[in-house]
């Protein structure tokens, strides 16, 4: 099959940036929660963000890997589609399982996407051999931003007050748009032949941030100043350092421009 | 968690109407994507995510407005659809502004040689080099029917989980959830762009219906054991 959309070679192999997508964002969830229950405040409420961030990276990659296909539908919608079936197993989990909700939701959520993709593949008959592992990473990185960013904002792991914080506020709606926005801008903006994947990453590393950023702004009022500042900080110290990377990698792939002087007498 | 009974079977086949509601609209949508950003081809010049998540959420919005006054399911349905459909009128309309007097292009065809509606004929509008452009007739009527069939599905989910859950939040979201999957199958059906539905890649609703079938029965009965807290 063409690359209709670009995707030049991968550095980091998809494997490696699963694992470390998938252990990221679980132990920054679950960190959150544990340092916050044990101290009682709500300081460590942006571990979850950073968490946030690694699912983000995990979910960038895939689809820089689904596009490179030339789905047809533009980018935007296989993130959004993430993030629809990420939600629905994300609050599964948080809803039914308690402590262990957020595995169960990113675990649903990766079936879910397995399973959407063998349709996609099988009935639909897209016929693109990643489809089914590129929506099983999607799936399991939008309903771990979803709870990463939820945690973020609720400070610890709990359903009754995760819809306190998180549902009851409208938070839902920023917490879903920008985890969605996170995960597909990356790619959307840098698609084309000469797309690299490092600058693909690091563009999202600053999206995930502006994500966490936001999500620390709706902390405000749930986990308390102290922890809602610091929650931004770290977001915007992310944010700048990335985006300077990213700006930096944008140099380095650019073509140069070069002035060449007037076309000489009867050069037409 | 709730209680898996007779009454949230019937709510698990509302969300599988409303999922298949969605799917099947999205075929009727004229969608251009880039090209048609560029007056290329016919149709709004956007994504087929775009257009239903937009007239959806609408949808949605009147929906729920109707559901604090009353219960009555054919009123929250029909007034999810009135919802939908105008914002996706809205939409084509201001496209067509644009074609017509910004760019300066007649709406019309390319999958058509006369309008089925107004009996026009087509091709010697046709500028060269593209498949048409604007909205035509054809492709507007058929646009509001899949705002009435999208957002009649989006508000059909979303009564099905209100009754279940009881949090309007929680419930539109999901809504909103199992409405962008099935956008997305029904778009990756049409690969992305359609004129509507006198255009030939309409004739493979029956694959989406079958995608957005199980797609939605499988979403559904996870998010119908989403309870609302005590």
């Amino acid at each position: 099959m063409s690359v209709a959309a670009g995707g030049g070679e991968s550095k980091i192999d998809k494997t490696k940036l699963t694992m470390y997508g998938l252990g990221g964002g679980v132990l920054g969830i679950y960190l959150a929660h544990v340092l916050n229950m044990v101290t009682g405040t709500g300081y460590f409420s942006f571990l979850a963000g950073l968490g946030a961030i690694a699912a983000v990276l995990m979910g960038a990659d895939a689809v820089r890997r689904v596009c490179a296909y030339g789905i047809g539908t533009g980018v935007p919608s296989i993130g959004m589609m993430a993030m629809g079936m990420g939600l629905v197993a994300a609050w599964f989990g948080l809803a039914v399982a308690g402590v262990a909700g957020p595995i169960i939701g990113i675990a649903i959520a990766m079936g879910f996407g397995y399973f959407v993709g063998m349709l996609a593949n099988k009935i639909i008959k897209m016929n693109i051999p990643v489809m089914e592992e590129v929506l099983m990473s999607l799936g399991g990185a939008g309903a771990m931003v979803i709870i990463g960013l939820s945690v973020v904002i609720s400070g610890q792991i709990g359903y009754q007050d995760m819809l306190n914080d998180v549902v009851f506020t409208g938070y839902i709606a920023i917490v879903f748009i920008a985890g969605a926005l996170a995960i597909l801008q990356p790619f959307n903006a840098n698609l084309g032949p000469d797309e690299t994947q490092d600058r693909t990453l690091v563009l999202a590393i600053s999206t995930g941030a502006l994500g966490m950023f936001a999500a620390g702004i709706g902390s405000l009022v749930t986990v308390g100043v102290g922890g809602a500042v610091l929650t931004m900080l770290i977001a915007a110290a992310i944010w700048l350092k990335a985006f300077l990377w990213f700006f930096k990698l944008v140099k380095r792939d650019s073509s140069g421009v070069v002035g060449t002087g007037l076309l000489p007498e009867g050069g037409l | 968690m709730s209680t898996f009974d007779a009454s949230t079977l019937v709510y698990v086949l509302q969300i599988v109407i409303g999922g298949l509601l969605v799917g099947i609209g999205v075929h009727f949508v004229p969608v251009g994507g880039a090209p048609a950003a560029m007056a290329q081809a016919t149709g709004v010049g956007t994504g087929t995510v775009q257009l239903a998540t937009g007239s959806g959420l609408t949808g949605l919005i009147s929906a729920g407005l109707m559901m604090s006054v009353t219960d009555n399911i054919l009123l929250i349905v029909l007034s999810g659809a009135v919802g939908a459909m105008i914002m996706i009128d809205v939409t084509m309309l201001v496209g067509n502004w644009v074609y017509i007097y910004g760019v300066g292009v007649p709406p019309v065809a390319a999958k058509t040689d006369y309008d089925p509606i107004t009996k026009d004929p087509q091709p010697p509008y046709i500028s060269p080099g593209t498949v048409g452009h604007g909205v035509p007739t054809v492709s507007y009527v058929s646009g509001t029917i899949g705002g009435l069939m999208g957002g009649a599905g989006g508000s059909l989910i979303y009564y099905a989980l209100m009754n279940i859950n009881g949090v309007s939040g929680l419930s539109a979201f999901f809504a909103i959830g199992i409405f962008v999957v099935n956008a997305v199958i029904a778009s990756y059906n049409i690969q992305g762009t359609i004129e509507g539905f006198h255009d030939p890649k309409f004739k493979r609703v029956p694959r989406a219906v079958q995608a957005c079938f199980v797609a939605t029965l499988i979403i559904g009965i996870f998010a119908v054991l989403i309870h609302g807290g005590a």
